[in-house]
């Protein structure tokens, strides 16, 4: 009876052990950093917690996992990501507005948090936050269709569904990227589709090789597979450019449709955070995303390496804003 | 396709891989058997150890977590009468009262073998014919699902107990919880008063560990305190015959393919196929009186359904790269992460990797019913631990895993709630189930209905034209009626169809 005792016992110190493996080890990190008048040099004082408001195994959690794994190394702490889920990604935001502003936690989250704004659904936005900085962008954004759908391309997409307005039915989920992608699209050209919500990304690859529905948008990264075997049919990449990995893809621009959006994967501190704080960490981002190791593997992801700064990320974040605002408003109207 | 068998098995047979096959069925059965730490949290938890990894090792490591985190639950479910996860409520109706008959031993006999004969069948199918019945899912969308889910629901009928109204109540209670929060669709927050914590709704780990285990806990602190079952313990008999195995061999079937069936289609999962699989075993029993009260038939269908379920989730999966439940979408990630392309083409690009796991689902397999008959007399031991020490344990570890679920103190007030509500429901003679039930299907409903709407322009028509969904509502309708036949039947005490 005893060895069972100790057997439960195990077992759950085991488990216990696992669930907080983050909070142990770590310590100090901070010694090594230029003693003196480095306001940043008790930073970070422990392991630091990455708020992720975005289910494991997506893309946002992907992202912030190879960043992080990089960055262990830069900070010379763990980092620990922490998937928060619900409300569109409001409550994992929201998480690390009520932590305390130490810079032992961060958001690692994309566009998706203006949405909330502009849809009402939260009454902060990317101001809120201490931007610290981005390390990925996606510029992959897409519309697929179906080998056999009566349109191949844009211009005819486009010349269909103003025949036929109300036809073409265009899977999103409502209040996403690819709700406002849609909106931005049917105020420039006119169109009119039926926009249904399908639900994430699996789902709406499955709702196109049903057949229940026309257009997708998504990532050409989270469907390279299904192009390659011939199931799906890109009609074009929302980038400034052609996309390397997909030289045959045209631009929305090409086909004379104004549409770039970028999805930026961000990070950002409590506004309280010290400024030094999230300088340091903004540096250690930017030698993240010039080790070369770390480039390959965003990249095996069709998507762009590229480091923004403080600045920057405020400046990109604001213009994605008013472009979402602009889109939200015309489609109030 | 048996060469590729072959050479999956080649590549798996490494002394490194089959040490974290059988590491990760241990570690599985660790956190199923936890109630409030799941398959989920432990795929989730081990996801990044496996970045380091190969492919094979790393997807090898996996699934055995998976394997060990369904199959895990199994053990408090018959033992304590708390599910360890959603997929193994249904075994607490019948294997608890046999742990209480002094018939642990043979509960967990009839439980090991049909988990892994469940998980067994399943990942053959999924072996031989994963990319057929992967375009069979592909038929079922919003009206599809709409109508499975409303068929599910009339189960409540069957698992009311004595009184149909109050099992309808429960039912409904459990959908209204599940409106708590951002609505699906549209993401607008209701019933929040509020609280911006409110705003992500309940976690359905929150809600079953509150609902089951809690409120366990608390009927158990009113009575004086057990010195454990030391008496019956000596009594335990292990032994089934295989008659009695066989006896069991077409309801074990069934409860296989109405697993493998719910695990097929996305999004409904584990947590309802072991349910409907109980209730399919009693509504077609003889003796549907001796459900509830300690009848093996009971334990074989709850887990070879969900045993079963694990090889259907995976079939969208690995042939179209559609997740079915919650750990398969971290498997996805799993995959991608390693570089590896989801998708119909995953089969032709990565067949090395695809027939690694499937090996590596098979060596996890035996390592589950190795590991759970190696364990199972420690097990039973644990009834003889005194309730004094053994439940404030389980209570802490039900804190930890409802703190764990989202990394929120929110979701230990709700633990706490609905511990609290559990607790009520018993005193006054509610069923548990019908209401997690209803909190489960009670979104998906939602959800389905007005993204059918949204497809069909407003139009209810294609609920009723499309064929599938037809025959479930059909279906629907005519249990209800016969429930509300029964039942009157019951009441005025001429109980001859006793479902």
């Amino acid at each position: 009876m005893k060895s069972v005792l100790k057997k439960t016992l195990f077992g759950s110190v085991l488990a216990t052990s696992i669930l907080f493996l983050g909070a142990c080890g770590g310590d100090g990190a901070s010694e090594d950093a230029n003693a003196g008048n480095d306001p940043a040099a008790d930073y970070p004082s422990g392991p630091i917690t990455v708020v992720v408001p975005a289910g494991a195994g997506g893309d946002t959690d992907l992202n912030t996992r190879i960043m992080a794994k990089y960055l262990e190394k830069e900070l010379d702490t763990n980092i620990v990501v922490s998937n928060v889920t619900g409300s569109g990604g409001a409550t994992g935001t929201q998480t690390v507005l009520d932590a305390k502003p130490d810079g032992q936690t961060v958001l690692a989250f994309h566009n998706s948090m203006l949405l909330n704004n502009v849809f009402g659904l939260t009454d902060y936005t990317y101001d809120e936050f201490k931007m610290a900085g981005v390390g990925v962008l996606d510029q992959s954004n897409t519309f697929l269709t179906s080998p056999d759908s009566k349109f191949q391309d844009i211009p005819s997409l486009i010349e269909y569904a103003k025949a036929n307005p109300g036809e073409v039915t265009m899977a999103t989920e409502i209040g996403s990227m690819t709700y406002i992608q849609t909106l931005q699209f049917q105020e420039q050209t006119g169109v009119e589709f039926n926009i249904v919500d399908i639900g994430g990304a699996a789902d709406k690859i499955a709702a196109l090789l049903g057949g229940r529905v026309d257009i997708v948008p998504t990532s050409l990264g989270l469907v390279s597979g299904y192009i390659e075997s011939g199931d799906m049919v890109p009609l074009g990449v929302m980038a400034e450019e052609r996309l390397e990995g997909a030289p045959d893809v045209p631009t929305f621009k090409e086909e004379g449709v104004d549409i770039v959006i970028d999805k930026i994967f961000y990070w950002g501190f409590d506004p309280e955070t010290p400024d030094a704080y999230v300088e340091k960490f903004s540096n250690a981002m930017e030698n993240v995303v010039t080790n070369e190791e770390y480039q390959q593997e965003i990249e095996d992801s069709w998507l762009s390496p590229t480091f923004l700064d403080q600045e920057a990320t405020n400046a990109k974040l604001e213009e994605i804003n008013a472009s979402y605002q602009e889109a939200y408003d015309n489609s109030e109207q | 396709m048996f060469d590729m068998l072959f050479a999956g098995f080649g590549s798996v047979m490494t002394l490194q891989i089959i040490m974290l096959i059988a590491a990760g069925v241990a570690l599985g059965l660790v956190f199923g058997s936890i109630p409030g730490l799941t398959a989920t949290m432990a795929v989730a938890i081990c996801l990044p150890i496996t970045y380091g990894m190969d492919p094979i090792a790393g997807m090898s490591l996996l699934m055995g977590l998976y394997i060990g985190g369904v199959s895990g639950g199994l053990i408090p479910a018959i033992l304590l009468k708390l599910p360890g996860t959603p997929s193994s409520i249904a075994t607490t109706f019948d294997g608890y009262p046999m742990a209480q008959n002094g018939e642990a031993g043979k509960a967990f006999n009839y439980a090991i073998v049909s988990s892994f004969l469940g998980g067994l069948l399943s990942i053959i199918v999924l072996i031989m014919i994963a990319p057929p019945l992967g375009r069979v899912a592909l038929q079922f969308g919003p009206f599809e699902f709409f109508a499975i889910v409303i068929f599910s629901l009339t189960l409540i009928a069957s698992l009311s107990g004595d009184s149909l109204p109050k099992g309808i109540m429960a039912g409904l209670l459990g959908i209204s919880f599940a409106m708590v929060g951002a609505a699906p669709i549209d993401a607008f927050p209701r019933f929040t008063y509020g609280f911006t914590d409110m705003n992500a709704g309940f976690n359905l780990l929150p809600v079953l560990i509150g609902l089951f285990a809690l409120s366990e806990i608390f009927i158990s602190a009113e009575k004086k305190v057990k010195k454990g079952l030391n008496a019956k313990l000596s009594k335990v008999n292990y032994k089934v015959s295989i008659k009695e195995y066989i006896a069991q061999g077409w309801n074990f079937l069934r409860s296989s393919l109405i697993g493998l069936g719910i695990g097929i289609l996305p999004g409904i999962g584990g947590g309802t196929s072991n349910i409907i699989a109980y209730v399919a075993a009693k509504s077609s029993s003889k003796k549907p009186e001796e459900f509830g009260k300690g009848n093996p038939a009971g334990v074989v269908a709850s887990e070879s359904s969900n045993n079963a379920a694990v090889g259907g989730a995976l079939v969208p999966l690995i042939s179209l790269g559609i997740p079915g439940d919650t750990v398969t979408a971290m498997l996805l990630g799993g995959l991608v992460l390693h570089g590896l392309q989801p998708g119909p083409l995953l089969m032709q690009n990565s067949g090395d990797v695809v027939y690694g796991i499937f090996a590596a689902l098979l060596i996890a397999n035996v390592f589950m019913i190795l590991f759970l008959f190696m364990g199972m007399k420690g097990f039973i031991r644990l009834l003889s631990i005194p309730q004094h020490i053994l439940y404030p344990i389980i209570l802490a570890l039900c804190v930890v895993g409802a703190f764990g679920v989202n990394n929120r103190l929110f979701d230990v007030g709700a633990l706490l709630f609905f511990g609290v509500l559990g607790y009520l429901m018993i005193k006054f003679g509610f069923p548990l189930t019908p209401l997690v039930l209803g909190f489960i299907l009670g979104p998906l409903l939602e959800t389905n209905l007005r993204r059918g709407l949204m497809l069909s322009q407003g139009d209810f028509m294609p609920f009723l034209t499309s064929p599938i969904a037809a025959a479930f509502l059909l279906v629907a309708a005519a249990s209800v009626v016969f429930a509300i036949y029964s039942n009157h039947k019951k009441k005025k005490g001429t109980s001859v169809l006793n479902v």
